[in-house]
């Protein structure tokens, strides 16, 4: 059993299961694009060719993941086509967690390669607009593809680096996607987790202290934004949002998504954070077979 | 696109056409994209026609997005015809209809592209690379 991130055993619940789920192969989930196909005619279409797929949420018909022995879901026509995407589940929970309204304006603080983006243009009916920024130029045009073979319309690609994004206007939504450890990606039978590189991860804490700062004063008073990290590092979680609720006039907004959960923590390495931090969320693969990820639902406090 | 495929308009009311060099991209009309003006901008929307030559060209990505409004100049093809002409072959088309586009639909209703119409043979015009070698294998 592979000895990966011992020093999160106190606090990941069921830590042998947590290992051991990390020697499995990540499921291909993948998300059915409404904005150019229905789910019920995308799922005949493959039950027509065999390829057999489940739901991975009940309340939600474009979530799925595959069953059959299939190749690859990039290698498909349905791909070319734009009608689906594959898409880890955890990834496509920010989207739903936000809940954006249609005719909304939108900001992704760092977009690329736009699963998440085109997840929000979906569930906005490709109404209102969407800026998708994206800091690295090399990003972009994976982005900028992503976003035309999905038929994205309402969005406009910009190239700031997320933290000194230009405060002339304010947005109804903010997604903070930021860079990170990636640590929740990790799945490697048999092998242990690449070592620790301290030092840039204490630069990646600036960093998302940063954007998490400026993506809440890109709000409206009433807008609502979520910080997502696919990290279990509490550094590069629950220590940046502490950061926010004590910088700003900020709060922490429950969310109630239909998963296996765990709650934000309160205590790292001697360090306490704010109780409203127990409402942001945890997953993680032993409990959803996905990307382990955190997520906090941020507003202005009224 | 209304002369020659029949979708309305209409279809395209609620878009703004930007126009570059060389292509002109469509963006969903929206109150805040008046901010847009004051960003650093990449690109906006998604690229709807580009200049081929002397002509304007329909993209794929615009085709597959509204191409199911269309009534006329459309080719209805099998996966046996689709592998012909993305290995370069040419297809009879099976009406009588001026030279130009016409839109490529496998089967009855999934929109692949456009092929490129020319004394009554039929031309791909489909991105090549973007469909999967493994799907015209089978």
């Amino acid at each position: 059993m592979t000895e990966s991130f011992q020093r999160y055993r106190e606090i990941i619940p069921e830590f042998s299961d947590f290992q051991e789920a990390l020697g499995k192969p990540l499921p291909k989930h993948f998300r059915i694009n409404r904005l150019k196909v229905e789910s019920a005619t995308l799922i005949r279409r493959f039950q027509e060719r065999g390829i057999r797929v489940q739901r991975s949420m009940e309340k939600d018909d474009t979530l799925h993941v595959v069953l059959s022995e299939l190749d690859s879901l990039g290698k498909s026509i349905e791909y070319f086509l734009g009608h689906i995407h594959p898409q880890a589940l955890t990834s496509c929970l920010p989207g739903i967690a936000l809940c954006p309204k249609k005719d909304s304006a939108i900001l992704d603080m760092c977009a690329a390669p736009g699963g998440k983006t085109s997840h929000l243009a979906q569930l906005t009916e490709n109404s209102g607009l969407i800026i998708a920024n994206e800091p690295h130029k090399r990003r972009q045009s994976p982005l900028g593809h992503t976003l035309s073979r999905l038929g994205v319309m309402n969005a406009v690609i910009t190239s700031y680096q997320a933290e000194q994004f230009p405060l002339k206007q304010r947005f109804d939504y903010v997604l903070a996607d930021v860079p990170c450890s990636s640590e929740g990606k990790y799945r490697s039978p048999g092998k242990d987790a690449p070592p620790r590189e301290v030092r840039q991860e204490q630069k990646l804490a600036e960093l998302q202290k940063k954007i998490i700062v400026r993506g809440f004063d890109l709000l409206k008073d009433d807008g609502e934004m979520l910080y997502v990290t696919c990290t279990y590092n509490p550094e590069e979680n629950e220590c940046v949002v502490h950061f926010l609720l004590e910088n700003r006039d900020a709060r922490l907004i429950p969310m109630h998504l239909d998963l296996p959960q765990d709650p934000g923590i309160l205590e790292w390495k001697g360090g306490r954070y704010d109780r409203q931090i127990r409402r942001a969320i945890r997953f993680y693969p032993h409990r959803v077979d996905s990307v382990g990820f955190f997520m906090a639902k941020i507003g202005r406090r009224k | 696109m209304e002369k020659r495929f029949g979708i309305p308009k209409s279809a395209f009311d609620r878009y703004l056409l930007f126009k570059g060099s060389k292509s002109w991209h469509f963006v969903r009309h929206s109150p805040g994209i008046q901010h847009v003006s004051k960003l650093k901008v990449s690109r906006v929307g998604m690229r709807a026609f580009q200049k081929v030559g002397r002509f304007v060209k329909p993209s794929t990505r615009l085709i597959q997005c509204f191409g199911h409004m269309a009534i006329r100049a459309k080719f209805q093809i099998d996966r046996r015809q689709l592998c012909k002409l993305l290995a370069g072959e040419e297809l009879t088309f099976p009406a009588v209809l001026e030279d130009g586009y016409v839109i490529l639909f496998l089967g009855e209703d999934m929109i692949l592209g456009l092929g490129l119409l020319l004394n009554g043979r039929v031309r791909s015009l489909i991105p090549r690379k973007e469909i999967p070698p493994t799907f015209l294998e089978r």
